[in-house]
């Protein structure tokens, strides 16, 4: 099981949305190393079932409901838009 | 060539001229007497059987129809009457004893138990992606409808595990399909024709092994709106052209659009023809009245399908 990590801070949020992208994503995307602000879609880091993973595991880390309006690209679709996302639905303020 | 509305046209005598040629060279190349078509009631392999019919004569064309319980009777009696028409051998078999014997329904409706524990084979099913990527921007997640048929729909965004629980229960109906054309085209030393069409090719849109397996593709490289044109020019029957295009694998009515392509498919093909031969981004937002985010939506859907489902075109690896 995740440890729920909505109470601590935003570098922590960081570094565990970036350690789950490298781990799950970035061997079979061919990539090193991404971005803040890389487009996963364009980089080909997620694909449709990656995205499925992705939502998940924020769910669940976070706590939050992600609705179905809100699984666009502006939300999910780099580090910097998911961790902004994020702070949207635990209500931090940065 | 500049991409224009008509670019998709094809001289259908010209474009059947040169099918029928490449069927009876694949003929001979496998030394067989005949082709297998699994006709399914849909545009692609009414055109494949009409096909096959003008290469190498109705008497060596064998039609099978293999619906299984939650098929639409439309697939069936479609099938037989353009069979009839065509003047070939046609057999029904219902698939649906083998899917239970393997547990397709069984493993499939365990899935979606976990999700609506109310869901009971008097209920409806289907499974869709968000509509309508040229009007609005959304991820690829599926969505599983049940419509319980008293009034009841109900909808849930599927979690990766159990939409792989349902696909993979789903293929089996597809494989078991391939597994009955190969039988008889074996007993009957014929081939196996596919019937997947370019635009399903290239977006990844059939079942490996499943639809996917087969001895030739003769309109792979056709998209479906020229499999339209060249149905019109081969007299496939009426009801089969007006038909909606669908995997015919729910319970639920669901169309290719709803279920994989989230977009008709005129503008699909116009698209993954620009997308395919690098059309200047300028001309195909004037040619199809779209603006630069509808026009790199699509390119960046095509681009994440075709990428995903590249291992299904390709011949297992080895060192």
């Amino acid at each position: 099981m995740t440890e729920n990590i909505n109470h601590k801070d935003a570098s922590e949020m960081e570094e565990v949305l970036r350690n789950f992208v490298i781990e799950n994503f970035l061997p079979s995307a061919g990539l090193d190393a991404f971005k803040n602000d890389d487009s996963f879609m364009e980089k080909g880091i997620i694909d449709s079932t990656g995205i499925l993973e992705l939502l998940e595991f924020i769910e669940e880390t976070f706590s939050i409901r992600v609705e179905d309006k809100e699984v666009i690209p502006d939300n999910l679709d780099s580090l910097n838009k998911l961790k902004s996302f994020i702070k949207r639905k635990t209500g931090h303020a940065g | 060539m500049k991409f224009r509305k008509d670019i998709l046209k094809i001289d259908c005598k010209k474009e059947e001229e040169r099918i029928c040629g490449f069927i009876r060279k694949q003929q001979l190349f496998m030394k067989r007497e005949g082709a297998v078509v699994g006709l399914s009631g849909g545009i692609d392999s009414a055109v494949c059987a009409e096909l096959c019919v003008k290469a190498l004569g109705k008497e060596n064309v064998f039609g099978l129809i293999l619906p299984e319980r939650e098929s639409s009777p439309k697939s069936k009696k479609y099938s037989l009457k353009h069979g009839l028409k065509m003047g070939i051998k046609t057999e029904v078999i219902d698939i649906s004893p083998v899917l239970e014997s393997i547990g397709t329904y069984e493993r499939r409706d365990k899935v979606i138990r976990e999700i609506f524990p109310e869901y009971d084979e008097q209920c409806r099913l289907k499974i869709t992606l968000p509509p309508d990527l040229l009007s609005r921007d959304a991820f690829n997640f599926f969505t599983l409808t049940v419509d319980d048929r008293r009034g009841g729909i109900k909808s849930v965004r599927l979690k990766k595990e159990m939409l792989n629980g349902i696909v993979a229960a789903t293929n089996t109906k597809q494989r078991t399909r391939m597994v009955h054309l190969y039988y008889y085209a074996e007993k009957m030393n014929y081939f196996v024709c596919g019937t997947t069409d370019k635009s399903e090719l290239m977006q990844g849109f059939f079942v490996k092994y499943g639809d996917g397996g087969v001895d030739i593709e003769p309109i792979g490289h056709l998209y479906k709106s020229q499999v339209y044109r060249l149905a019109e020019y081969l007299s496939v029957i009426e009801e089969i052209i007006q038909r909606t295009p669908s995997p015919d694998t729910f319970s639920f009515d669901v169309s290719d659009e709803e279920f994989y392509f989230r977009m008709p498919y005129d503008k699909l093909d116009m698209l993954l023809y620009a997308w395919e031969n690098g059309v200047s981004h300028g001309d195909v937002c004037e040619v199809m009245g779209l603006d630069e985010e509808q026009m790199k939506r699509a390119f960046m859907d095509f681009a994440a399908k075709h990428k995903a489902t590249e291992h299904l075109r390709k011949l297992p690896p080895f060192l």
